[in-house]
């Protein structure tokens, strides 16, 4: 098999399947960023997602539950991080950091001292998500594009479209941006800029929750120890790269889905190695951290520390 | 800067008191006795001379992540990757452990030392080489990065250094390259003095020193104790100082790594697993980013560590409780506003001031 012939309909699945949770996660990140809020948290808002969504599917054998648990946990973990930061002052990068620690120690407590289990949890019990079928596309050649993928492909677009115009066409949009780019300049302009951050953090949770929650109950029915496995800061990654504007975070994370999608199909054709399958998110995240300091260096004299 | 004061010791203890709350009700509602815990906290902590050097051998690696983290905060850049320094400081200190023969035990020794701390300083080169030129948050490249050092050292392990041909796993390191184990059934090691002597290096170079306070210029320009990006008085950091800072955070990292592989495991295999590097950046904190707060800090988390396993052995009780409780106490130390908040109480500030006083 000719490498090139990898390009084909199976890949562009793979790769809006890939680019969900990091596309949802970097929604979060990018209207956080937006209005000045560095949230490292993300990664453990999902986790929490993650996990009480299948908690919850495994006790009442509803996925229903198991949604609304997973976005709660979202919330309140977006809840958490907005005291410690905002009400308590605490620095907003120990506590995220400090969020993500708790969250990894704590799914991981639950799972093994309540199911017995380490690595990883899975039961019949768990209900997940069917991926939706249209019917009105049966036959038609827009059927292998656009149907039968699971909620969080089409959350996504949705997710992307909505917030480019809450950003671009509403007061809330505007109060966000104006307290990122200048927060006493938003105050002096009647702009209560800790509600802001309250809200954008709160919101990015349930975003967080989202995307956490179709990891453990979208395709593989389960919750394995630290399976947000870096998204939370990947989505970061990508906001950065697309200027923190929900279209552009959606642009550099498809960009990630399709090396993501690339090298599951490669895996198949040329046996590599699994772990330098596995590094290839990571490794592209360097790549993109790196074009985006070449970036600022083109646009701007880069930021002194104490400024940034 | 006020280091120890009074209130922050208060909010510590406060924040123990709290937490050993938070366990009691946790440990309960998921089925089991909380003073049986206690009970094998204690003895798995502090009961008998085995007990006592496996919680100093837990916490040697701490003692070094945790300094690696505050040297890298107080020059202001949060270095989060000094776990993946010390998987590569590991792997390549192991390597040299085999692949030197015909030396002698102290020069062995100290040239796989040297080789970790290169390597574990050369993983954050790029980091802190994008930071200062071109603006990029050395946050998040330090934690995508912890990320590329455990698959690397896995594949390395599985691939080019593997020696066994069952296990992925190097070659066991050579009889001069160990550090010893000084009591049986412990690995309790040399590496410890190592890693305390480190420790106590950085107190006086930090504290004490010219080059020190160039280092610090950039994080020490405080609200409170922690580095703030967004108030910084004491004027701009040099770019040289943040490399700097950031290479002697990965060089103690790798350190830390080392030390692991040459006293306590004595090869390198894949499912090696290090935490340590995250424990560190809690204990930094901890330690109010002081290094001897950190020996202290670290002395007590590995207690606390090494008694987990005791009760994770013992009970159905898991170990990861330990790391959840500590991190519920950072969310208490690193509220700052219940720090100030003390203040406006006259007894807090009388001791205090007595305290400040007494330490001139």
């Amino acid at each position: 098999m000719e490498w090139i012939e990898i390009f084909d309909i199976s890949l562009f699945r793979s790769l809006l399947r890939s680019t969900a949770p990091i596309a949802i996660v970097g929604m979060a990140a990018a209207i956080c960023s937006a209005a000045g809020v560095l949230n490292i948290g993300l990664e453990g808002k999902m986790l929490n997602a993650a996990f009480a969504g299948v908690a919850a599917s495994y006790y009442t054998e509803s996925v229903w539950a198991g949604l609304a648990a997973g976005l709660l946990a979202g919330l309140l973990t977006a809840v958490l991080f907005g005291l410690l930061s905002f009400t308590l002052g605490a620095d907003e990068v120990l506590a995220g950091l400090a969020i993500n620690i708790f969250s990894l120690a704590g799914t991981t407590y639950l799972m093994r001292t309540i199911w017995g289990q380490a690595g990883f949890f899975s039961d019949p019990r768990i209900v997940g998500f069917e991926p939706i079928h249209f019917t009105f596309l049966e036959g038609t050649f827009l059927e292998p594009f656009l149907s039968d993928f699971t909620y969080s492909v089409y959350l996504m677009f949705f997710i992307a479209i909505a917030l480019h115009i809450v950003y671009y066409r509403t007061r809330l949009g505007t109060a966000i941006r104006a307290t990122g780019e200048n927060p006493e300049a938003a105050e002096d302009a009647g702009i209560n800029t800790v509600r802001v951050k309250w809200l954008v953090t709160v919101f990015s949770g349930v975003l967080a929750g989202i995307s956490g929650l179709f990891l453990s109950l979208e395709n593989l029915t389960m919750f394995t120890e630290g399976m947000s496995a870096g998204k939370g800061y990947i989505g970061l990654v990508a906001s950065s790269f697309g200027n923190n504007t929900p279209l552009g975070t959606f642009g550099a994370s498809a960009f990630f889905g399709l090396g993501d999608a690339i090298g599951i199909r490669l895996q198949g054709v040329y046996e590599l190695d699994s772990r330098l399958i596995l590094m290839i998110p990571y490794a592209l995240t360097v790549v993109v951290l790196i074009l985006i300091g070449i970036r600022q260096r083109l646009k701007v004299r880069p930021v002194p520390i104490s400024e940034s | 800067m006020d280091k120890f004061s009074f209130k922050d010791v208060l909010v510590t203890v406060a924040g123990l008191f709290i937490t050993t709350i938070i366990a009691w009700v946790l440990i309960t509602a998921t089925g089991n006795n909380p003073s049986e815990v206690a009970k094998y906290l204690y003895e798995g902590g502090f009961k008998g001379t085995r007990n006592i050097a496996n919680s100093l051998y837990q916490a040697t690696p701490l003692i070094l992540t945790a300094t690696a983290t505050l040297i890298s905060f107080r020059v202001g850049m949060f270095n989060i990757g000094i776990n993946g320094s010390m998987y590569v400081g590991a792997l390549y200190a192991g390597w040299a452990g085999y692949r030197f023969t015909n030396l002698g035990h102290y020069s062995h020794v100290t040239l796989c030392i040297l080789i970790g701390m290169t390597v574990g300083a050369l993983w954050m080169l790029l980091p802190a080489l994008l930071r200062v030129y071109a603006g990029v948050s050395e946050i998040i490249s330090t934690i995508i990065l912890n990320f590329v050092a455990v698959l690397f050292v896995s594949y390395m392990a599985n691939g080019p250094f593997r020696a066994d041909p069952i296990a992925p796993a190097t070659a066991r390191i050579l009889e001069t390259a160990e550090l010893k184990q000084i009591f049986p059934n412990s690995q309790f090691n040399t590496g410890f003095f190592i890693a305390v002597f480190v420790a106590i290096l950085a107190h006086f170079i930090l504290n004490k020193t010219t080059f020190g306070y160039e280092l610090r210029s950039g994080g020490d320009g405080l609200v409170g104790i922690y580095p703030s990006r967004f108030s910084s008085y004491l004027g701009i950091p040099s770019n040289r100082s943040a490399i700097t800072g950031m290479l002697i955070s990965g060089a103690i990292g790798g350190l830390a790594g080392a030390i692991e592989v040459l006293g306590a495991v004595r090869y390198f295999f894949q499912e090696l697993e290090f935490n340590q590097g995250f424990d560190g950046i809690l204990i930094g904190i901890l330690g109010k980013l002081e290094p001897i707060g950190a020996i202290i800090a670290s002395l007590f988390y590995g207690a606390v560590k090494n008694g987990g396993f005791f009760v994770d052995y013992k009970t159905d009780v898991a170990r990861e409780i330990i790391i959840v409780l500590i991190s519920i106490l950072i969310f208490f130390v690193s509220a700052q506003k219940i720090v100030k908040g003390l203040e406006k109480y006259p007894i807090v500030k009388k001791m205090d001031s007595f305290f400040s006083r007494k330490k001139m």
